[in-house]
């Protein structure tokens, strides 16, 4: 389903969406841009870069409850279930690396096993992608992992601004309800729009990005170099902190824990928080054994996660080349750089 | 005027003559706008060393991380380190000397002077841009700074691009070096000292309260602040789920039920804590490098947090971190005029 809208009209369709749904919209708020709601009346522009937190949030928070407990002296302990049961959510601006990464987020929710937290938020949250006309950082690099500025993967709506309005294509079954919701918004889509949207992608994906140059032999290279010194070199610098894989709109360790809300009588909550491969304790044992010591063998495995393990269980890379780890790395360290040293160094 | 070749030869010669076993000191960087720490091991890597207003990391974090990294090798080399320090990062070395966690042989100061007034914040660059990523910046010579990104440059003036801690900075050059680089000026702030915490501290109690509490929800806890504090050396953090010495007679029970002051879930009465507990352990240390603002992806203005205890060690104790290697700290001793009013 492909329809028109004049720019001036899309507060209009947030608006409408707002009457069932949260609607959210990216804003420049403390510096930066942020997934933000759109309050009642409220604005929606759609001139951001990208936003610095992911979209994944609104699917796999940072805190979620996964059931809660009690006890009584001397009673038996009671669970109560507590699926998320938040409003109906509608995401604008998404780019499309992060569309592709929800597909990356799908796979390791619902392969084997469905997480009923994560499944019951996806169907409550569509995606309204933006397709970028330019690449909104200097450190994009998506179409060195197989994505594209116009990629829909992921995505319930893609938008691709022309001169003056929009060019909506509804990707999925919820994609067409949001659409069909505020029917009288749109246009249908004339084969000139088409071919305006269509020579916009082109443009957008001749746009020089940074670049992995051998991506095919990437996941070869990380493997013959996976006791190569060279870890410790590239991560000399690294501090240790969580920015990359907490901005990664890909990462998805978890942690569990249970938080006590009430000593007497017990009661508290499971909860499951974000984690992250690049703090010390994530793989300190309980001997105070740990596997990776080391900011090299740390930084190893999140390189090894996104372009080797993920490609080895799922056949894709898990990195959707966003460059967010790039930009926000507070000394430096670069995925991009990475690849291709790893890449054409000769192994051990 | 501080002449890099000057810097690199220096680099060099202590590389060459073998008196130290690394320089640390800054390249340009594949990842972006800012320069990125540089490990040098080989003499003819110098020639890439670099120092300008995109200079901004606190180099003195690796005299810390190396120090532990040390720890865990069999046969360390033990050859000190040679280190770019600007006058802030020199006091936090001063301060590491102080606490005794360094030792002044163990590390050659290549002191630097910060010179056109200090180097660029790049939440304000991103603020003059509307958030699109800088490429490149420099002084242009007249005041201001040329701001190069994707498409296009633009001039912003100096003052609206520096960081608060240089804008409020007084003392531009290191206050410890073995080698020094550029000359000892003074009288060249933008601001007064405490310009910024000011505007926040003096108003009341329960604007205070919600503009922290606005700042902390947007926390995710990624813990680059601590990560990136020269002065959070700590081994075990209060904040660390690991904080609970686990021994081969330790229950499953124990471990589980381990004194969690904080727990991980990211929520306001959380993020809070954490901010404010190390703020408290900074009281009296903090040399202002204003890494801990400048590495928060979601701007929480963390500096303040500091400067205000600085700023209260200051008015009631007299007491400046990191200009004195010798001092007393400010947390172990006490002058009998020291006031006391405020213990209940």
């Amino acid at each position: 389903m492909e329809v028109i809208l004049k720019k001036d009209r899309l507060g209009e369709w947030a608006a409408k969406l707002g009457e069932g749904a949260d609607v959210f919209a990216p804003a420049f708020v403390e510096d930066c841009w942020a997934f933000t709601k759109v309050e009642p009346g409220g604005e929606v522009a759609l001139d951001h870069g990208n936003t610095v937190r992911p979209a994944k949030g609104f699917v796999f928070p940072q805190r979620e409850v996964l059931y809660r407990f009690s006890q009584d002296s001397g009673g038996a302990p009671r669970l109560t279930e507590t699926l998320p049961d938040d409003p109906r959510a509608v995401v604008f601006g998404v780019r499309p690396c992060d569309g592709r990464a929800m597909v990356r987020n799908d796979k390791v929710f619902t392969c084997g096993f469905a997480d009923p937290y994560y499944q019951a938020r996806r169907e409550r949250v569509a995606y309204v992608g933006l397709a970028c006309a330019e690449p909104p950082s200097p450190n994009c690099f998506c179409l060195s992992v197989g994505g594209s500025p116009d990629a829909e993967d992921g995505l319930d709506v893609l938008m691709t601004e022309l001169d003056g309005r929009y060019y909506v294509k509804a990707l999925t079954a919820k994609g067409k309800d949001i659409v069909v919701a505020a029917s009288s918004l749109f246009s249908e889509a004339q084969p000139a729009d088409r071919s305006e949207a269509e020579s916009v992608h082109a443009a957008a994906r001749s746009h020089p990005q940074r670049s992995i140059a051998a991506m095919d032999k990437v996941a070869e290279g990380l493997k013959r170099n996976f006791d190569s010194p060279e870890w410790d070199a590239l991560a000399r610098a690294c501090i240790g902190c969580g920015a990359c894989t907490y901005l990664c709109p890909s990462c998805h360790c978890f942690d569990i824990n249970d938080e006590i809300t009430s000593r007497s009588p017990l009661a508290g909550e499971r909860v499951r928080t974000w984690d992250n491969c690049q703090f010390p304790e994530f793989t300190m044992h309980t001997s105070g054994h740990n596997p990776r010591e080391t900011t090299g063998a740390r930084l190893r495995q999140r390189i090894c996660h996104k372009l080797l393990y993920f490609v080895e269980n799922h056949n894709i890379q898990q990195c959707t080349g966003c460059g967010r780890c790039i930009t926000h790395c507070p000394v430096g360290i670069d995925i991009v750089r990475i690849a291709n040293v790893m890449e054409e160094a000769a192994g051990q | 005027m501080v002449v890099m070749e000057d810097i690199r030869a220096r680099a060099k010669e202590l590389l060459e003559s073998g008196k130290v076993r690394a320089v640390l000191g800054y390249r340009r960087s594949s990842a972006g706008v800012l320069a990125e720490p540089a490990f040098v091991t080989a003499p003819e890597d110098t020639a890439a060393l670099v120092l300008d207003a995109t200079c901004v990391e606190n180099l003195a974090l690796y005299l810390v991380n190396e120090k532990k990294r040390q720890r865990a090798e069999k046969t360390p080399d033990t050859r000190p380190l040679a280190i770019v320090a600007k006058g802030c990062d020199s006091r936090t070395i001063n301060v590491l000397l102080q606490e005794n966690y360094i030792k002044r042989d163990e590390v050659v100061i290549l002191g630097v002077s910060c010179e056109n007034g200090g180097v660029i914040d790049t939440k304000k660059l991103n603020r003059a841009l509307r958030g699109k990523p800088a490429t490149a910046a420099s002084f242009d010579g007249n005041g201001s700074v040329k701001a190069v990104f994707t498409g296009g440059e633009t001039a912003v003036p100096a003052a609206e691009v520096l960081a608060d801690r240089c804008l409020e900075c007084t003392q531009a050059y290191p206050s410890v070096s073995d080698f020094f680089f550029g000359e000892k000026e003074s009288g060249r702030t933008y601001n007064r000292r405490f310009t910024a915490v000011s505007a926040v501290a003096d108003k009341g109690m329960e604007e205070r309260s919600d503009f922290w509490a606005g700042h902390f929800d947007r926390c995710i806890r990624c813990y680059a602040c601590r990560a990136v504090c020269p002065m959070c050396y700590c081994d075990e953090c209060v904040v660390d789920s690991t904080n609970c010495v686990v021994k081969a007679t330790t229950t499953a029970d124990e471990k589980a039920n381990r004194i969690r002051w904080i727990e991980r879930s990211v929520c306001p009465s959380e993020n809070a804590m954490y901010h404010l507990v190390r703020a408290m352990h900074l009281a009296g240390r903090c040399t202002d490098c204003g890494e801990c603002e400048r590495v928060c992806p979601v701007n929480i203005p963390l500096r303040l947090l500091n400067t205000m205890l600085e700023r209260e060690a200051l008015e009631m104790f007299e007491y400046q971190p990191g200009l004195d290697p010798e001092q007393p700290s400010l947390i172990s001793s006490f002058r009998d005029g020291d006031p006391n009013d405020f213990i209940r």
